[in-house]
Order: C-alpha cells, then structure tokens, then sequence
C-alpha cells in the first residue's frame, strides 16, 4: 500500500490543489514560506488525523477558511483516507467513508521536523511512547501491550492512593501487584526487543551521517520476569502507599539515546540532535523492513541543510532501497542523483505545487 | 428551563447509560407525545421489574423468586460453577446449550478507580458456595484488564483456601479466534492471543 495522491483544501498556505505522489523519492523545493512543510503536514495529517507540529488542530485552517481538509488516495487499491477539522473543533478521520480502525488499513508514517527533537532530547516518557508504538508497528499482535499495561497501572496507583487514604483495605493489592507484574513482562522483552534490533543501524547509520559512537541502549531496572517484579513491588509498597503511587516498574524506564559514552539529550548540540533523530529514524525504518513489515511513508523536513554532499548522497542512496519518501528542501541541488535513486520533483511557490515533474538518475546528469 | 415534570424526565432519562442530555430530551418529548396508554405501560413496566426481579439469593444472579430459574432446575450440576460479571452474561453462556452447571454473578469486577473492591463483589459468597462441595470453578469474567485482575484475585482466594475445602479445579475461558471467520480478517491481538493459546491436535 502506498500513497498515489494528496489533495488538500484550506489547508495553511496551500492552495487547493492535488498533487500526485511517486514510488519512490519525491523532493519538495521552493524558497522558504512557500508551503513546502505545510504539504509534508497535510500527509502526516491525512494519515494519522493530526498535525507532527506543535499547536492547536485551528493553525491548520487557512486564513478565512471555514475548515482544513486533505484527501490521501492509497495505492493500489484506491482507498481515500479523509482528514478534516473545522472551527468549532470538529474533527473527521475517515477511510472510505468509515471511522478508521486498526492501524494496518494505512500506510506507517515517520517524521523528520524540528518539532520531533523532542525525541532525542524531551523526557523520557516521549521515548518510551514512541518505542512502545515501534513496538506495535514491527509486531502488530503487541499493539496493546501499552495500554494493558497502562490500564492497570492505572488501577494500582488508585487503589495505593484509595488505600493510603483508609478508603479501601489493602487485600486486592496482591492481586494487582501480580496483574502488573504479568503485564510488565512482555512490556519490557518486547522493548528489549526493539531496542535490540535498532542497535546496530543506529549506530551504523549515525556514523554514516556524521555521528561517530551513537548507540541506543536499554536497561530496565527489573529483568521481565514476573517474581521479581512482583517481589520489587512488594519491597516498595510501604513507600507506594506513603505517595499514592507505583515507584517500580518498567514505567520509570529509560531507552537511551547515547553518544560517545554519555546520554545524548543533556551533551549533545543542537546540530548532533538533528543528525540522532535523522539516524533513529533510518534505522527503525530498517528495522521494520528486516521484519519483513512495509517501509514507513518518511516524511522528512529540511534534512539536507545539516549535511554535506557526500553525506546528502549516502541519504539519498539509503532512501532509494524501499518504500516512499518525501523530502523537502530550498534548492532542488540539495538533492543529488544517486545510483538507483528515482527522484520526482515538485516545485512549490506560494502554496502552489507546480505540477511533478518525473526526474530519474540518468536525466538528473544530463540536466 | 423546562417546567417542573417535564425537567425531572429529562433529569432522570438522562442517568440512564449511554444517554446524554439531548438524548435525553428526545426521549422526554417523544414519552409527551405518546398515548396515555403506551407511556404509562412503561411506567407500569419499570415499576413491575423493579417489584418483581430481585437478585438469587444463591447466584445472584436475575430472578423473580428467592431463587432463579438455573438454581432451581433440578437437572443442573451443582458442582460445577461458572463466575460472571454480570447477570447479561449468563445469557450467552446459556445460549451455547453447553454448559449444565450452575452460576455465579459477581456484580462487577474489581477496580479500584471506579471504588470496587473484592468486599463490593459477591466473592466471599463464592468462596462460602465452594466450600460447600463444588469440583469446578469456571473464571469467565471479561478479558479486560479489569476481569483478569478479579479471575486472578478468586483464583488466589481459592487457592488459600484450598486446605479446608480439598481440591477444587479452578478454570479459564480460553481467549482465541471466533469460528467460522477468516484468519484473514482477525485482528492481530487476537490472533497473536489464538496463536500464544495454541493447542496439540489429536
């Protein structure tokens, strides 16, 4: 499944337009303000039924406009995945018409913009979502291993806080320890698991891109086995009961993103930051192919701007291999030719796509 | 906004489940516009259930007498019975025409954030009924976080009171696919559950 076409209408500075999407690599270019990232975020936006920016769903409504809607056509089978949201705050996501269901019905999307470094350098509660979402997205029978967990954390934390307030008698806390133990041990092989399979890309892929020494790393503070959590649980309760709360679990832990030795989000500049989040992505997107799972739609914002041109080819060579890309940058030169790589571009100026001209590898030297 | 009766309507319509104020008022002017007949028949017929259908004073279940019809059904076999949550989910377990026990209803299941605790369930009650001669114990609360948590915490409390009462087989409802559907179109979670579930042939 793939995205043939998007088609937005009153959507920030967009014209109402449709624009045709390749197989392969589609390079967004035009100077800066003329709508290059909007189009990026009307897809994410028409995919997932809200924005990757930071902000209120009303920034996507163009000046004067009643509402924001984009229109995906998906390959091959010609389903129309609808996004819209207006004034008052209505919203609609739908799939030939029907509220969406499981994530399969759609395209995977990644994201490269400078609202994601929060990944890279945010609390680690972004990182343990984003890698428990990866986790649902390369073993799709998982998906609900968060939520199970989630849910009855949840119940835990109520019934500590209901205890600790004489409301309740602590004679169901066992039971709860037990669930929370048994709902913890998939939770953490399956991160370990993760972790596991983007551990040599990113590091491969961040020295590709200039990042000597990147490694993800996890490790959580209890083995998955279901006596010690409940044994660490157990230990802790007199302490959980004096907060109202769970202090032990595989909600406190951290997937790491590290970089000569030392964590990456408090010792790495803004421009190592980029290239992590660039590299992370890669290699998940890697990782989901390894698993035999499609390559996700990467949706990539003014990445080559960080980078050299050896560098901006070894990208673009690493893009070519699978799946669809859509890229954006101020000069279509940002851009080279790589062996293999089928490269449409697309001009943008004042919201307006200039319609996508076909541009493989051989004509891109002739011109 | 409304006058006096027709607020209090619409105020009580709109404690039901799944009904919201606009609903509410829906129901509310359509109860006006009915005959006199067909809206006192409902209020005779609310009145009526709530008169006549009390819970089992065996398995709490729904019933117009101390005991419901399952209890008193001299055919069923009262060594083996099998724990709900709710008195609806007797219902489709009768409708297999598989199950010749008898019946347990819980009234809930635990969770704490909405205040149910195991003294709010009838557990104590069960655990008295299974002193009391049973072979079997059938956990089918829901597959939710909160049934598994209250077939986890029976399963326990029988457990510890296993020494009084011998040995008595506490079971659980299988999770897997739903027969006669395509693989095809089964969701990944429960294949995934059907699959980690799977089971020797022959």
């Amino acid at each position: 499944m793939h995205l043939a076409a998007v088609e937005s209408r009153g959507f920030r500075n967009l014209a109402d337009a449709r624009v045709a999407v390749g197989a392969g690599i589609t390079l967004l270019h035009g100077p800066n303000g003329a709508g290059k990232t909007n189009l990026l975020e009307a897809v994410y936006f028409g995919l997932v039924g809200r924005s990757f920016r930071a902000g209120n769903d009303r920034d996507l409504i163009a000046y004067e406009q009643p509402a924001a809607r984009v229109e995906l056509e998906l390959a091959p089978q010609g389903a129309v995945l609808l996004a819209a949201t207006d004034r008052r705050g209505e919203r609609r996501h739908l799939l030939d018409g029907r509220p969406l269901g499981s994530s399969e019905s759609r395209p995977l999307v990644s994201v490269f913009h400078p609202d994601r470094m929060e990944l890279v350098k945010g609390p680690p509660a972004k990182r343990r979502a984003h890698f428990d979402r990866l986790v649902g997205a390369l073993w799709p029978a998982r998906a609900d291993l968060r939520t199970r967990y989630g849910r009855t954390l949840a119940q835990r934390n109520a019934l500590v806080g209901r205890i600790a307030a004489a409301l309740a008698s602590p004679a169901s806390l066992a039971t709860w320890d037990d669930r929370l133990a048994a709902e913890a041990v998939p939770l953490i092989e399956s991160r370990a698991e993760v972790v596991e399979a983007l551990s040599a890309p990113v590091t491969e892929l961040g020295a590709a891109l200039g990042l000597e020494g990147m490694e993800i790393r996890y490790r959580p503070r209890v083995p998955p086995e279901r006596e010690r959590i409940g044994s660490g649980l157990a230990e802790r309760r007199e302490h959980d009961l004096g907060r109202a709360y769970t202090s032990f679990g595989p909600q406190l832990d951290e997937v790491e993103l590290r970089f000569g030795g030392r964590a990456l989000k408090r010792f790495g500049s803004q421009g190592q930051h980029r290239i992590a989040l660039l590299a992370l992505l890669l290699a998940e997107r890697r990782a989901l192919i390894a698993a035999g799972r499609p390559s996700p739609l990467m949706l990539l914002d003014d990445v080559m701007s960080e980078l050299d041109p050896a560098r901006r080819e070894m990208l673009v060579a690493a893009l070519a291999d699978a799946g669809q890309v859509m890229l954006t940058a101020t000069e279509r030169e940002q851009v080279p030719a790589a062996a293999g790589a089928e490269v449409s571009a697309v001009a943008i100026r004042d919201g307006r796509p200039l319609g996508a001209a076909g541009l493989g590898a051989a004509d891109r030297d002739a011109a | 906004m409304y006058a006096g009766p027709i607020s209090r309507l619409i105020g009580e319509l709109s404690k039901l489940p799944g009904i919201g104020q606009r609903t509410a008022q829906r129901l509310a002017f359509h109860i006006l516009r009915a005959d006199d007949d067909d809206a006192l028949a409902l209020a005779e017929a609310i009145r009526e259930v709530k008169e006549k259908v009390g819970l089992c004073e065996v398995c709490f279940n729904l019933s117009e007498g101390p005991r419901c019809r399952i209890c008193e059904d001299e055919r069923r076999d009262r060594s083996l019975i099998c724990v709900v949550e709710e008195p609806a989910d007797v219902i489709p377990i009768e409708r297999t025409g598989e199950y010749r026990g008898v019946y347990h209803v819980l009234g809930g299941a635990l969770s704490p954030i909405d205040g149910i605790d195991p003294e709010d369930l009838k557990i104590a009650e069960l655990l008295e009924r299974v002193d009391s001669g049973v072979s079997e114990v059938v956990l089918a609360t829901n597959p939710t976080t909160t049934g598994e948590a209250t077939a986890l915490h029976i399963a326990a409390s029988l457990r510890d009171r296993a020494g009084a009462n011998g040995a008595v087989t506490v079971t659980r409802l299988a999770s897997g696919l739903p027969v006669g559907a395509d693989l095809e179109h089964a969701d990944e979670v429960t294949l995934g559950k059907a699959l980690a579930g799977r089971r020797a042939l022959g």
